[in-house]
């Protein structure tokens, strides 16, 4: 296997785990961004365009994160879609990504924009509790589920790549045995295929 | 949705007392003398476009399209009363001018047809290549810098008096008018880069550009909806409308700025990596620069 010539024109690069699992993080976060401006800002109506208690820090990471958010939509999308023309998206680690990039978003705009920076609330005129552990929960949920997912796809990852280093081994020890058979005029292993 | 927004809100300000009329409406001599400019220059990229193709030179539609409609959108804004109360017309205004106008005239990739249509040789084209490969020229497409003179120039007209005194002032205010044409237009330039100049830009440092003109433009536009421009009165309800206007109506442009980078940057890797597996020896460092 190694020791074949490398292929004139190599269309498929093999999969790029770490680079499908930033992309997909990437994408989810982004789109778990458009979805709280869609649902809980034009639909619900809950949050608010522009809280009066919302501080000059605030403002600006709203600003920040809400230009980061769609530009984060366009790049992910042209670089997922750059994986599958390489066919190099690894898809276990882009599950694990999305559901990164979800639960992180979701985390952070609870704990930082809600809490911290108090740049608005999740619902105005009620008692805003629960909404904030269901929000949180349900972040922290997301992420530790692609946590759960990457490292099983980062194991299951090594486990291929060990098989595989261990045929090559194998491959390699039959080679060397069967050239120095060969040496000695010797013919030990007549069915192996020839390359 | 943004226009119902804006009608929603007029009755609610037109009995406000405005300051003057802030671009409500037509701008005057200026507005005429600019649209004229504009009917001109689609008159004359359409017939040089036809030129190219009487040739059976390959110039596709939709950049005629796209350049032509920039031109109408930029001349109808300046000459015509656009809806809704006085601050969400300013910034109806102003959005056309200084971004969308300007992005569609960039698509239409003006220079190069210019280039191409001019005979090689002509005095006119080698006055203009020098112009697009002049030292100053290139500076001034640096895109932090264009995105400076764009977006800082939008704060100093909201934050300080300005807005107010181009209000009163026909001269300052044509004066703010030509500044947010030309600064929009270099801006798009610089970042889309669709024409050619001398000096290039990757794509990660036009894309983080963008990231940041757009963070200035939305945190304007969201400081717009409390605070209005020092020295203007305008309604709440008109002030909202328009406050949000800027900041939607900016995430369109933005949006299709950043689509505008993407697809020349796939287009260009897919170009290197076709390049690389035909065994071509200048493959991925070149192809990067020119994304």
């Amino acid at each position: 296997m190694s020791s074949e010539p490398a292929r004139p024109a190599p269309t498929a690069e093999g999969p790029l785990p770490r680079r499908s699992l930033a992309v997909c993080a990437l994408i989810g976060a982004a789109v778990m961004a458009a979805v709280d401006e869609v649902v809980f800002h034009q639909i619900l109506h809950w949050h608010h365009f522009y809280d009066r208690s919302t501080r000059g820090v605030g403002l600006l990471s709203d600003g920040l994160l809400h230009t980061a958010e769609l530009l984060g939509l366009v790049a992910g999308f042209f670089l997922y879609a750059d994986l599958r023309r390489r066919r190099a998206l690894a898809p276990a680690h882009g599950v694990a990504g999305v559901l990164l990039g979800l639960g992180a978003f979701q985390l952070f705009d609870g704990v930082v924009d809600h809490k911290l920076l108090r740049l608005h609330q999740i619902r105005y005129g009620v008692d805003v509790t629960g909404y904030d552990v269901a929000w949180n929960a349900g972040g922290l949920l997301l992420l530790l589920a692609g946590a759960a997912l990457a490292v099983r796809a980062g194991r299951r990852d090594r486990d291929h790549e060990r098989d595989r280093d261990h045929d090559r081994d194998r491959d390699h020890e039959r080679d060397r045995d069967h050239d120095r058979d060969r040496d000695q005029g010797r013919d030990r292993n007549p069915d192996r295929p020839t390359a | 949705m943004i226009l119902t927004l804006a009608h929603a809100h007029a009755p609610a300000a037109s009995h406000v007392h405005a300051p003057a009329h802030a671009g409500h409406g037509g701008t005057g001599l200026f507005g005429t003398v600019v649209a004229a400019a504009a009917l001109l220059a689609a008159l004359t990229y359409l017939s040089a476009a036809a030129r190219l193709r009487g040739r059976g030179d390959a110039w596709p539609r939709l950049r005629d399209l796209c350049f032509a409609t920039g031109c109408a959108a930029l001349a109808l804004a300046l000459t015509v009363t656009l809806p809704g109360g006085p601050f969400t017309a300013h910034m109806a205004q102003h959005l056309t001018v200084a971004m969308a106008a300007p992005l569609l005239l960039v698509l239409g990739r003006p220079l190069t047809l210019v280039l191409r249509a001019l005979p090689g040789g002509s005095p006119a084209r080698r006055a203009l290549l020098a112009v697009a490969h002049a030292r100053p020229v290139g500076v001034l497409l640096f895109p932090p810098l264009a995105a400076v003179l764009d977006i800082g120039g939008l704060w100093l007209l909201y934050r300080t008096p300005l807005s107010a005194q181009a209000a009163h002032h026909p001269l300052l205010g044509a004066a703010v008018h030509a500044h947010v044409l030309v600064a929009g237009l270099l801006y798009t330039f610089a970042v889309c880069q669709l024409d050619p100049v001398r000096r290039r830009w990757g794509p990660g440092r036009r894309g983080a550009t963008l990231l940041a003109a757009g963070w200035a433009h939305a945190v304007l536009a969201k400081s717009l909806y409390a605070t209005p421009p020092p020295g203007t009165a305008y309604a709440a309800g008109d002030l909202h409308t328009g406050s949000q206007l800027m900041y939607y109506g900016g995430d369109l442009v933005e949006v299709a700025l950043a689509t505008v980078l993407a697809t020349r940057w796939y287009a260009a890797t897919g170009r290197a990596r076709r390049r690389r597996a035909r065994g071509t020896p200048y493959g991925p460092s070149r192809s990067s620069a020119t994304a």
